[in-house]
């Protein structure tokens, strides 16, 4: 039963997808509390230009992507806060924006188009060591950053006017929550790929927060069932043949499913 | 040159005693859009003093909320507050905080302050203690209410900003809001109320301010009835200034 052990890219697959199990939802708690359950979808689809970008100019595409994802980001955020574009709106313009770039990018680049794929819709199961080691250390950051600003970040994602009487940097705040989701977003992107790496930050927090009756509870829950997805869906995929990062986002859509029927 | 406040309190025997001067806004003028949303706004605040401000729909009454918060730059005008004052808002919708995403009522409470002691005192002091652990969004729009007024006691707020907290909310619980809200005056609190019920503020508040871009009476509630803008004021289908009088 346990046959999936007994093979290293397996081992690594999990062990990666433990820590975008991890990072993932933390930062996607603070971003559906803000009402920016999008944002994830978005700024992967803008990284996905960046991997478009890194492709044609045959250097790595993560290092293209991660740039482009925070100034995308970034650009995203000062629009809404300028009030130029609300953030539904803005969130449509970079996702479907983005998603353009990169199939473009992707199709000028000769002969990288199962590259561009394995962008588009993960492979979990092609992770290096070196991947995972990329992945631990910026867990750690971004758990340390949160945690450090754990209490301003709550109060500016549930009351931003508040927090800016309270003499909060609200504005910075705001450009280091979605910088930090990009960061996580392309870093993690080979767990589910681009297409699906919203649904990993965000399910596991609205389940959660059908569970929890508090925000620092919706915080612990939604990291257990991203995990329990994250596990569940890779055996499911081992045995049955399916692909991973598929089997991973249908996992914590069951999640989600009981914890609706379960809510007290 | 400013112009002289409306608001002497230091003339006022119901006010002796309390002028230790919290807010001073001199000549606050405020444009959006290119559109003059507040003009020459003259007034001083004092420790302890409870204020109802009125006034019609656009009178400008919440940019001046804002402006008072620091959340907007007057165009024109100084805003100063006495030297360490905290200053706390309870604002109109606090049910929007938890939609998405369950937040606890200890947790909203603690955005005031992270000691724990402060923040159970809080919570006991607006009757609220056993409901620390409810999600916030469950709770009815009054205890919505008492719970953002524990977040600014936890915070040892000086100054209450409140806008229209007690739309939605029925008589009983009114009166359990004003019940508190007269402690925290007797506390010292200073609390500016916006609010549509004239009826309410006339009753529980020592000071009217009405507005509409401009200051059009800052004075007793007594004397409000009686002068030249209450009347007008009180007759909805005439005046508009203040929009609902309970019969």
């Amino acid at each position: 039963m346990f046959e999936l052990f007994q093979y290293e890219f397996m081992v690594r697959a999990m062990v990666a997808g433990i820590l975008a199990a991890v990072m993932l939802p933390v930062l996607g708690s603070f971003l559906v509390a803000r009402r920016y359950s999008l944002m994830a979808d978005s700024l992967a689809h803008v990284s996905l230009a960046g991997i478009g970008l890194g492709l044609l100019v045959g250097s790595s595409p993560i290092l293209w992507a991660v740039p482009v994802a925070i100034a995308g980001g970034i650009m995203l955020e000062h629009l809404r806060q300028s009030g130029r574009l609300s953030g539904e709106n803005g969130l449509a313009v970079l996702m479907s924006g983005g998603l353009a770039i990169a199939v473009v990018l992707a199709g000028l680049a000769q002969n990288q188009s199962v590259n561009f794929a394995s962008y588009l819709f993960g492979s979990i199961t092609t992770t290096t060591w070196s991947d995972v080691l990329l992945l631990s250390g910026l867990a750690v950051i971004i758990l340390g950053v949160v945690g450090f600003n754990y209490r301003q970040l709550v109060h500016m994602v549930f009351d931003e006017d508040g927090a800016r009487i309270m003499g909060y940097r609200v504005q910075f705040l705001n450009y280091l929550l979605v910088s930090l989701a990009a960061v996580a977003v392309v870093l993690a992107m080979r767990v589910v790929g681009g297409l699906l790496i919203g649904a990993l930050l965000v399910i596991p927090v609205l389940a959660a927060s059908q569970l929890a009756r508090s925000f620092r509870g919706t915080i612990w829950w939604s990291v257990v069932l991203g995990v329990l997805a994250v596990l569940g869906g890779l055996a499911v995929a081992f045995y049955a043949g399916l692909a991973a990062g598929g089997a991973i986002v249908l996992a914590a859509l069951v999640l989600f499913g009981l914890a609706l029927l379960l809510r007290p | 040159m400013s112009k002289k406040k409306i608001w002497q309190p230091s003339n006022e025997p119901l006010h002796a005693g309390k002028q230790q001067l919290l807010l001073d806004l001199d000549d606050v003028t405020v444009e959006l859009g290119g559109q003059k949303v507040l003009a020459d706004i003259n007034l001083c605040i004092h420790r302890g003093e409870f204020i109802g401000l009125i006034g019609p729909n656009g009178a400008g009454k919440t940019t001046l909320l804002r402006v008072m918060l620091g959340l907007l730059q007057p165009s024109k005008g100084r805003v100063d507050f006495a030297d360490s004052t905290k200053v706390a808002y309870v604002p109109q919708r606090g049910a929007a905080m938890g939609g998405a995403v369950p937040v606890s009522v200890s947790e909203v409470v603690s955005m005031g302050s992270t000691d724990r002691e402060a923040v159970s005192q809080a919570l006991a002091d607006v009757d609220l203690s056993e409901l620390a652990t409810k999600r916030f969004g469950e709770l009815s729009g009054g205890q919505q209410q008492r719970v953002l007024i524990a977040r600014a006691l936890a915070g040892q707020a000086h100054m209450l900003i409140l806008d229209e907290p007690t739309t939605g909310i029925d008589d009983a619980t009114e009166i359990d809001f004003f019940n508190i809200l007269k402690r925290l005056k007797k506390l010292g609190v200073t609390i500016l109320m916006v609010s549509h019920d004239l009826e309410a503020v006339l009753e529980e508040a020592g000071r009217v301010i009405c507005l509409n871009r401009r200051v059009l009476y800052d004075g007793l509630p007594q004397q409000f009835e009686v002068s030249s803008i209450g009347p007008i004021c009180m007759r909805p289908s005439i005046g508009s200034c203040i929009i609902n009088i309970r019969r």
